[in-house]
């Protein structure tokens, strides 16, 4: 068969997804994954960011530990520089490895626990080693539940984060209700100090104590209280109140109450979906709107700011409505974790319903796949149709914080998880967990990570109060190379004379699609001495325009158990669905300013104007060369601003008497001469309130006396006043 | 903490202050004399920033200015000499809530209660402290004090005081964690104002020197200074004063001075001849220390009682045989 014969074969699979003749081999996907996963067969082996430890109680910023970094930093604490430490930290890599083998296998505990186990297996032959790794598990800083990155982890790693965001709010929430409780209180018992049954000498001899009592009377000391202390009883309205707030403060039943006896009733505030979460909101926000009510009755009262007239028609009035989204930061938020199995239309219908009301919710919602086929049957692919399009619903409802990650990041995005559930109003985590075991054989991390590399599943964030603009409110961090189509790795191999090369090969949503054995019939394998230049990677192939697309077959580079590399060419219906997550994703990077169209447009027109303007810039200056600069260019003399000043200086001396006001100092010696003539004003500061109140004489001593001299006396109006000659003369220095 | 709901509520019933509600007792200064200026600029200070008078502090310790709590109609602490600083310090440590003010003279700040002053510096609390220098002990009637400047004839030194003259600013701007250094003059009362409106703005401890006139012992003193603008030096900055033009058509003499720059304000602080007026030196990032030691804790009797129980213990001695730790509280 000749060489164009046999790219007939190729192509015509690419188009109709069918294997003709012998010269194509199907793909099997327990021997084949994309060549750029290679390097990650073993994961057990690899250092990486999981598994994960979740202690219990944890504080809010350290709410998760990565394995490898709590051993590392066990290994910085204990092992000392040179050979006994690098024995001991061989020793205890190796048993951080058996800790990865043994979640894989399924088996799950506390880290001391898994610790005690594993140690104890790997020094089964051998005391020392035994007694050493039960040592070092002795110096562990951390403990709580070792987890995997598998299905259930996106569920229990935002619970953990959740509760850790409770339990600071519950912490500050018991603060500022205690706090407030405890000032109610103190004014009912000053309030009863002072009241008629607080001065009677059973309430007195109570409040001395019994080490002390006999040396008193109480009897002649309420006689003495009774007569010359205060009476000061609290108004029966202002009582009432007290009492209200603080009954309603006592029995909240939003927090853990540690002071409670017996226990205090909580609300649960976990749910697994949308209506009941809702329903549960809708039932205790009578209870909620009471509690702000006496929260800031209580904070009123506390700070003596509660005005009867003012505020009590605005409490009678509060009810819900006025409630603000900063009120309701206040009380624990729902958590709303809908399963993969469960997140179907209605159950998004309901959720989308939830999130635009702006009820304090933050939502999980779990996806397992992202390849269905479409619901028609058509064998389309149903591109993210639940899962994708979910956040990017959610982002176009703003007012929310939205998450979309998958499990393999959600590690290294754990503070923005963590913001998200700080944030006030809503928050949805859409989270990929890997796909179901029917899909293929590689381990959940790997697939989880495929979905983002390949685009099928980009990270991106969006809080609706980072800012005021799309550049402030979205970011695409944790995807390599956002500001291009594809990841891109080099890939390393040998060629057929054994040299070694490297070529740069990006992972695409085909590739992702390749580690998924439901959809092994869209790809063939080509045999090597197939391989011909019709023949082009998919990611060059999906730039092309749809006709000279038609005449190349797109292909993947594969590797095999054994490390051979395949070429394995792709039907024109994944291509199809190839193309479209490429559109989505140019999509979220205009949201991250990446090749934003309208701005690429700005630009191009500006350029455009600035390259006319040098233009014509260059033809002025050719023509002018040669004629003599005529005119030196143009500079006008700014005014001179200190002239300014000076100008809008000192008043002309004046037949008025008047004081510099500006400048007094407020040393009281004007006043002290005469207090009618001279005052202060808002300021404290002297001027000439009445200038008929005194006599020429006084202004002119005023002025000798003002140290910073500014009582200028002006001419006498009054030319009978004695001894007027000396005085002008005296005046002279003030005019 | 206020929840958002109190605070709408609260504009409900605002109260605004006008100077009157700040005016204590009529002031027993000498006529004259500098410390006026100061309770003016103040009174006009807590009017503007509508401070309640229930929530502001004057703490002083002896002397003439320190009788300045008496002449505001807030809360007020006239100490014991010298002690002016640990008193505030116990005020802002057990109430982080309120205005804390500290009105000390140079007798009272710079010799009795010069340990105190060093290490108010260095705590840095939120404080607004004015240091009232008229060079003088002033009510004990004319005794020499650490800044009255060499050759001053007075009760004490009745041939010239004989050592030169403590500098307050350098010796604040010496010290770890300062964070606010400024100086006034009693007699530019519109650049006294601003300077104390920064001063009380700043976190942090707020320190500002006033060259105060005593007329009634040192009646020509500052003459020269009075008479010659030339002979003040104003420091301008953005971030510092910005002199209206009124203030810069008669103090001609200014100098642009970034107060974030301690090297700079060290050296402008040596002067004295002319006198810097300005912002010498702020630095907003130091940290107070109620914040770093969680002030504000509520006192309970159960937290007092525990905290006394725990110091009685460290002085403990246990009769019995072999008890030689303090119990477990
Ligand atoms: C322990 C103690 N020592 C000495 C005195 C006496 N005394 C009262 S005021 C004062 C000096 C005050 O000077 P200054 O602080 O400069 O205040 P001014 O009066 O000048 O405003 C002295 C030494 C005192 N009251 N208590
Ligand atoms: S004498 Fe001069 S400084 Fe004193 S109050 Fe009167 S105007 Fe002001
Ligand atoms: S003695 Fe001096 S400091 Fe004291 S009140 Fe009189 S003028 Fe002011």
């Amino acid at each position: 068969m000749d060489m164009a014969a046999r790219f007939q074969d190729q192509l015509v699979f690419h188009m109709t997804g069918k294997r003709a003749g012998d010269g194509l081999a199907p793909v099997d996907v327990t021997q084949l994954r994309p060549a750029a996963l290679a390097p990650f067969r073993d994961l057990a082996r690899l250092r990486y960011d999981y598994p994960l430890v979740l202690p219990e109680a944890a504080a809010d910023g350290d709410y998760v530990h990565s394995l490898s970094a709590v051993v590392g930093s066990l290994l910085a604490d204990i092992a000392p520089r040179g050979i006994e430490g690098e024995r001991l930290r061989k020793h205890v890599l190796r048993l951080e490895r058996e800790l990865r083998t043994m979640l894989a296998r399924g088996e799950a505990g506390t880290l001391s626990e898994m610790w005690a186990t594993a140690a104890a297996r790997l020094g089964s032959g051998d005391v020392t080693v035994a007694k050493v790794l039960a040592q070092a598990g002795d110096s562990l800083k951390v403990d709580g539940d070792v987890v995997d990155c598998d299905a259930q982890l996106p569920a229990r790693f935002v619970r953990q984060a959740w509760r850790a965001a409770q339990a600071r709010k519950g912490g500050e929430f018991r603060q500022l209700v205690d706090g407030l409780i405890r000032k109610l209180s103190d004014i009912q018992r000053a309030a009863f100090a002072h009241s008629a049954a607080g001065q009677q000498p059973q309430a007195l001899a109570a409040s001395i104590g019994s080490a002390h009592a006999d040396v008193f009377d109480f009897a002649v000391m309420s006689k003495l209280v009774a007569r010359n202390a205060p009476r000061d009883e609290l108004p029966a309205a202002r009582r009432a109140r007290i009492e209200g707030a603080l009954s309603v403060l006592r029995a909240q039943p939003f927090y853990e109450d540690p002071a409670a006896v017996g226990g205090s009733m909580r609300y649960q505030f976990e749910f697994d979906d949308c209506a009941a979460a809702v329903d549960a909101y809708r039932a205790r926000l009578p209870r909620l709107t009471a509690m702000v009510r006496a929260i800031a009755i209580a904070e009123l009262e506390s700070s003596g700011a509660y005005v009867a007239a003012d505020h009590d028609p605005f409490f009678e009035r509060y009810d819900e409505n006025a409630l603000t989204a900063d009120d309701l930061a206040l009380f624990p938020d729902y958590l709303v974790t809908i399963p993969a199995d469960r997140n179907d239309a209605s159950e998004n219908a309901g959720l989308i319903d939830m999130l635009s009301a702006g009820l304090p919710v933050k939502v999980l919602v779990q996806q397992t796949d992202l390849l269905e086929e479409a619901s028609i049957g058509t064998g389309h692919f149903a591109f993210g149709v639940r899962s994708a399009r979910l956040a990017t619903t959610a982002m176009g409802l703003g007012g929310m914080f939205v998450l979309q990650a998958t499990s393999a990041d959600l590690y290294a995005l754990r503070e923005r998880v963590q913001r998200g559930l700080a944030c006030r109003g809503p928050a949805l985590f859409s989270i990929f967990a890997g796909s179901p075991a029917a899909a293929g054989d590689l381990p959940p991390y790997l697939t989880a990570a495929a979905a983002r590399e390949s685009r099928a599943f980009p990270a991106f964030a969006y809080d609706a109060t980072a800012g005021e603009n799309w550049a402030a409110r979205f970011s695409l961090a944790g995807n390599r190379n956002a500001g291009d189509d594809w990841a891109v790795d080099p890939l390393e191999y040998a060629d057929d004379d054994l040299q070694r090369v490297t070529e740069p090969v990006a992972f695409t949503y085909a590739d992702f699609v390749l580690c998924d054995r439901r959809y092994a019939s869209h790809f063939a394998v080509v045999p090597r001495e197939r391989w011909n230049d019709g023949m082009l990677p998919v990611a060059q192939w999906v730039r092309l325009p749809e006709r000279p697309a038609t005449e190349r077959v797109p292909y993947l580079w594969a590797v095999d158990a054994d490390d051979r590399l395949h070429r394995v060419i792709v039907d024109a219906r994944l291509m199809q669905a190839t193309r479209r997550c490429l559109l989505l994703w140019h999509r979220l990077q205009e949201h991250a300013g990446i090749h934003d169209s309208h701005a690429e447009r700005l630009l191009a027109r500006e350029r455009a104007a600035w390259e006319t303007e040098k233009q014509q810039a260059r033809v002025a200056l050719a023509q002018a060369a040669g004629v003599a600069a005529t005119e030196a260019p143009a500079s006008v003399a700014a005014p001179a601003p200190a002239a300014e000043a000076e100008a809008a200086g000192e008043k002309p001396p004046s037949d008025e008497a008047w004081i510099e006001t500006a400048r007094c100092p407020s040393c009281n010696e004007c006043q002290t001469i005469n207090d009618r003539m001279f005052a202060y004003n808002d300021n404290k500061q002297a001027y000439i309130k009445d200038i008929d109140a005194g006599t020429y004489r006084q202004l002119v001593e005023a002025a000798e006396v003002c140290q910073v001299a500014i009582i200028h006396p002006g001419k006498p109006r009054n030319p009978n006043e004695p001894g007027l000659a000396e005085l002008l003369e005296r005046a002279k220095p003030f005019l | 903490m206020a929840i958002p709901v109190t605070q709408c509520i609260i504009k409900l019933h605002e109260e605004h202050h006008n100077l009157e509600d700040y005016q204590g007792g009529v002031p027993r200064w000498c006529s004259g004399c500098g410390d006026n200026a100061i309770l003016a600029a103040v009174q006009r200070l807590c009017r503007d920033e509508d401070l309640a008078p229930e929530r502001t502090v004057f703490v002083s310790g002896i002397g003439c200015s320190s009788r300045f709590p008496h002449y505001m109609k807030t809360y007020g602490f006239h100490g014991i000499h010298g002690r002016a600083f640990p008193i505030a310090e116990g005020v802002k440590m057990a109430r982080p809530d309120l205005s804390v003010f500290v009105n000390t003279g140079d007798g009272d700040c710079c010799s009795i209660g010069a340990a105190h002053w060093i290490h108010a510096i260095r705590y840095n609390m939120n404080m607004t402290v004015i240091l009232h220098d008229n060079h003088v002990y002033g009510l004990t009637k004319k005794q020499a004090s650490p800044t009255s400047p060499m050759g001053m004839k007075s009760n004490t030194t009745p041939r010239g005081a004989v050592l030169e003259a403590l500098n307050p600013l350098t010796v604040t701007l010496g010290v770890q964690n300062v964070s606010f250094v400024a100086q006034g003059v009693d007699w530019i009362p519109d650049l006294l104002y601003d300077i104390i409106a920064k001063a009380y703005r700043h976190r942090g401890f707020s320190f500002v020197r006033i060259i105060q006139r005593c007329p009634e012992f040192l009646p020509k003193m500052f003459e020269p200074w009075l008479h010659d603008p030339g002979k003040t030096l104003l420091l301008t900055h953005a971030n510092g004063l910005t002199p209206s033009a009124e203030t810069s058509r008669i103090y001609k003499n200014q100098r642009e001075h970034d107060p974030l720059d301690i090297h700079k304000a060290r050296e402008i602080a040596s002067g004295e001849d002319p006198i810097p007026v300005g912002i010498l030196y702020q630095n907003p990032e130091v940290p107070c220390y109620e914040e770093v030691r969680g002030a504000g804790q509520p006192r309970t009797a159960e937290h007092i009682r525990a905290g006394l129980e725990a110091e009685f213990d460290k002085v403990t001695i246990w009769p019995e045989e072999g008890r030689t730790q303090p119990r477990a509280a």
